[in-house]
């Protein structure tokens, strides 16, 4: 069965192969780099374990007000809101793919967007299409917003790495160019990231790397003039 | 009977992920040049949404299709011929370039050229169709994704019909959300509106396979086809002032190869082949008077290529030994007339539309399965179908001109093919009482899953050359030296008279649509390539070179 290829994808590994992981463990028998040598779950680091988290567990959001100092939750009174801040990933690109060609930006709303729900964009005044600024203490980002009930109340999505030389003015919070989706985010080291040189947890490029939870992070929203400088 | 032969396409939407892929390789292979900025031949809408251009289903509005006038005969939605010769300047009922979107592009050489400051440089929104800076409020597919719908939705034609009957029936709520993707083409109808509302006779369907062409020679830039296409997916190219649409990709058919849509169709959800039809009785069967109807009377007009009748009656009408042949392995006729799972979009148009639709099942599946059911054991799913907040209404206003029923059948033919084979891989007991539910058999279940789920490109597309028997015949009625594989006429080979395809025409067209490199200008000699021609100054190859003088 022969592979499919695109000029932007291939997939085709040597003899028409697909890219699959794991082929090597698979079909030569070599074994996972892990304490048993086959796939598990289970973590006996000392440390994972003290964390409580030698198997995969859930973990609520941190606290970024007591933590940080960060606004609460939901509305303050004012036309602001504080909501978790999510980047997921795009719909049309993975890994550095490039999304914003023109074609794509035709076919979608042409430069930086931020999907809220109906609620949240009525308690702060946005309407659909209406340009919006997403706040807090790591930095500013300027997009439109997409009101849709889709989104669930509470929750902003930012897509992953929208082209940041399209369409991106200048934030009234800074008056510097309005960052991108990573301008309000930060990484915000584990302890349990510390781990080294044990078994799987060994760093190797591309397999071991922090957890997304520089992503656990919150921002407030608010509408900003509709007459943008860029 | 007088048996023609179409070329059909079915889209299977439970696999359409909205990617756009056709789309942008679409536009990529045919308008992508000047004055078809805003033109998409192929476009994937989110539904509910209000569609490219839009609203384009509000036919209150826009006038497209056809109805039946007090006799119960066919006539265009438009008017007739003295209203359309009152208004044949204005042409006024179209949608505008608002509706469509205004094109842009961006200020991409700011990127270079910004002084150096304090900020990196942006590109901001430049207008395509003015050049001045422009603020994006609308585009080839705004609400993607369910965008803007809360605030917007209320203007889907669909919503707005499918909330007439009862307003409960969509709410543009979280808890309640629902959407699919709708990939659209020209339809390629058998009975076209488009072609009936042209002045000057310049729409075709092309008598071998159906497809509907635009002569670019004798378009005098009315308009009216705009209007009588009630699926829109006529343009209008303001720097030719002539109309264009969807080719169904023919120089690729006419070598064996699938459009360019579904050939780069990621989800492979496109299925390519003929249909036999009887054409004697389209008029009737569009004429038929309750619009709910209309599915049944299209899927009437289908043949079956294996009855002996049929068989006499084709060869009789000079289609070809090898035509029949693929008509028979034609996986469209197998998806909407043997097991009758795919539909035509809004068949109440009465344009007898050729582009058909699986319904999407899996926003059910997937809905179950997230309230902790077992969602693909028969009993629950069978109850869900009709019981769940996805619309049938919704899919019935598309499909079936509002029938309910056909809807539920079609998903529940979808769903016991679920049930059936799910009891096969997990190695549990054949239940043939599933099948037998929904009036199939083992095998045939196994055949369509085969034809659904795992169907090669072979299978997929199974598409006859052109005319491989006819080429010599024509070529001996003396067109062989006016034709060559070199000479073509002045404006190209889409240009003047169409030409015989003659077995040296044939295999130049072939090498041109299968090689991977563009023709150099050397080798243009004689012949003009318009495709990428962007209307300034005049093309490569127009006019022989001017000679300097010695």
């Amino acid at each position: 069965m022969p592979v499919i290829t695109s000029p932007e994808w291939s997939g085709s590994e040597t003899g028409g192969r697909r890219y699959a992981p794991f082929t090597v463990n698979v079909e030569r028998l070599k074994p996972w780099h892990t304490l048993t040598g086959r796939m598990h779950f289970f973590l006996d680091h000392d440390w994972m374990r003290d964390l409580g988290e030698a198997l995969p567990t859930y973990r609520p959001p941190l606290d970024m007000h007591r933590l940080f100092g960060e606004p609460t939750l939901g509305a303050d009174g004012a036309k602001q809101v504080t909501v978790r801040y999510l980047t997921p990933h795009s719909k049309w690109s993975i890994h550095s793919e490039y999304q914003d060609n023109l074609f794509m930006l035709s076919l979608s709303r042409g430069g930086p967007t931020i999907w809220l729900s109906p609620a949240d964009a009525a308690a702060i005044g946005v309407a659909d299409n209406d340009w919006m600024e997403c706040v807090n203490a790591n930095g500013v980002l300027v997009g439109r917003a997409i009101v849709s009930h889709r989104m669930p109340e509470g929750v902003v999505y930012v897509h992953h790495a929208q082209e940041r030389i399209i369409d991106v003015p200048k934030s009234e919070a800074t008056g510097r160019r309005g960052g991108i989706h990573n301008s309000v985010t930060r990484l915000l080291v584990k302890p349990s990231h510390l781990i080294g040189g044990y078994a799987q947890l060994s760093y190797t490029f591309n397999y071991l790397g922090p957890t997304g939870n520089q992503r656990d992070i919150v921002s407030t929203i608010r509408r900003r003039s509709q007459e943008v400088e860029y | 009977m007088r048996v023609m032969a179409q070329m059909g396409m079915v889209m299977n939407l439970d696999k359409c992920i909205g990617c756009h892929t056709c789309s942008v390789t679409c536009k990529q292979a045919w308008t992508n040049r000047a004055g078809t900025e805003y033109v998409w031949f192929n476009n994937v809408e989110t539904r509910p949404g209000q569609g490219y251009p839009r609203r384009y289903e509000d036919q209150e509005t826009w006038r497209g299709g056809w109805t039946l006038n007090s006799r119960g005969r066919l006539k265009l939605k438009a008017g007739g011929r003295v209203r359309k010769l009152l208004g044949i300047f204005a042409s006024p009922v179209q949608p505008k370039l608002a509706d469509y979107y205004e094109p842009w592009t961006y200020d991409y050489r700011t990127l270079i050229d910004a002084p150096l400051g304090d900020d990196f440089p942006v590109a901001r929104p430049k207008s395509l169709i003015t050049g001045e800076d422009t603020k994006i409020t609308w585009s080839a597919n705004w609400d993607d994704n369910l965008g803007g719908v809360s605030e917007q939705g209320h203007l889907d034609p669909i919503v707005q019909r499918v909330r007439q009957e009862s307003e409960e029936k969509i709410k543009f709520d979280f808890q309640q959300t629902f959407m699919f993707y709708l990939p659209r083409i020209c339809e390629h109808c058998l009975n076209p509106s488009c072609m009936a509302s042209c002045p000057s006779g310049a729409i075709y369907k092309r008598a071998e396979d159906g497809i509907v062409l635009v002569d670019q020679d004798r378009c005098r830039g009315w308009r009216q086809c705009v209007t009588g296409c009630p699926y829109k997916k006529i343009y209008f190219n303001h720097k030719t002032g002539k109309a264009e649409k969807c080719t169904l990709c023919y120089p690729r058919i006419e070598v064996g190869l699938p459009t360019v849509c579904s050939e780069t169709c990621v989800g492979r959800l496109r299925y390519l082949g003929l249909f036999l039809y009887d054409a004697d009785r389209v008029t009737a069967a569009a004429a038929t008077p309750n619009e709910k109807d209309l599915y049944a009377a299209q899927l009437d007009l289908i043949l079956d290529p294996n009855d002996q009748q049929v068989i006499a009656a084709a060869r009789q009408q000079g289609i070809p030994p090898d035509w029949l042949d693929a008509a028979r392995r034609s996986p469209v006729y197998a998806l909407a007339k043997t097991y009758k799972v795919a539909l035509p979009l809004h068949p109440e148009y009465r344009t007898m539309p050729m582009v058909w639709y699986i319904p999407p099942l899996s926003p059910i599946v997937d809905l179950l399965r997230d309230q902790g059911h077992d969602a693909e054991s028969p009993g629950v799913l069978f109850g869900a179908i009709r019981a769940l907040r996805i619309p049938l209404e919704y899919l019935a206003e598309l499909f079936t001109a509002g029938d309910v029923g056909e809807i539920e059948r079609v998903l529940t033919v979808l769903a016991a093919m679920r049930a059936h084979m799910r009891n096969i891989t997990l190695e549990q007991l054949q239940d043939d009482s599933i099948a037998a539910s929904v009036g199939m058999t083992d095998q045939r279940i196994r055949e369509m899953y085969r034809l659904l789920a795992i169907a090669k490109y072979n299978e997929r597309y199974v598409i006859p050359t052109a005319h491989v028997e006819q080429a010599h015949e024509l070529e001996e009625l003396g067109c062989s030296l006016e034709y060559g594989p070199y000479e073509q006429p002045p404006l190209g080979e889409a240009s003047g008279r169409p030409a015989p395809v003659a077995v040296e025409t044939f295999h130049a067209l072939r090498q041109r649509q299968t090689s991977d490199v563009s023709v150099s200008g050397e080798e243009l000699r004689g012949r003009v390539n318009l495709l990428n021609w962007d209307g300034k100054g005049a093309p490569d190859g127009m006019f022989p070179k001017r000679r300097e003088p010695a």
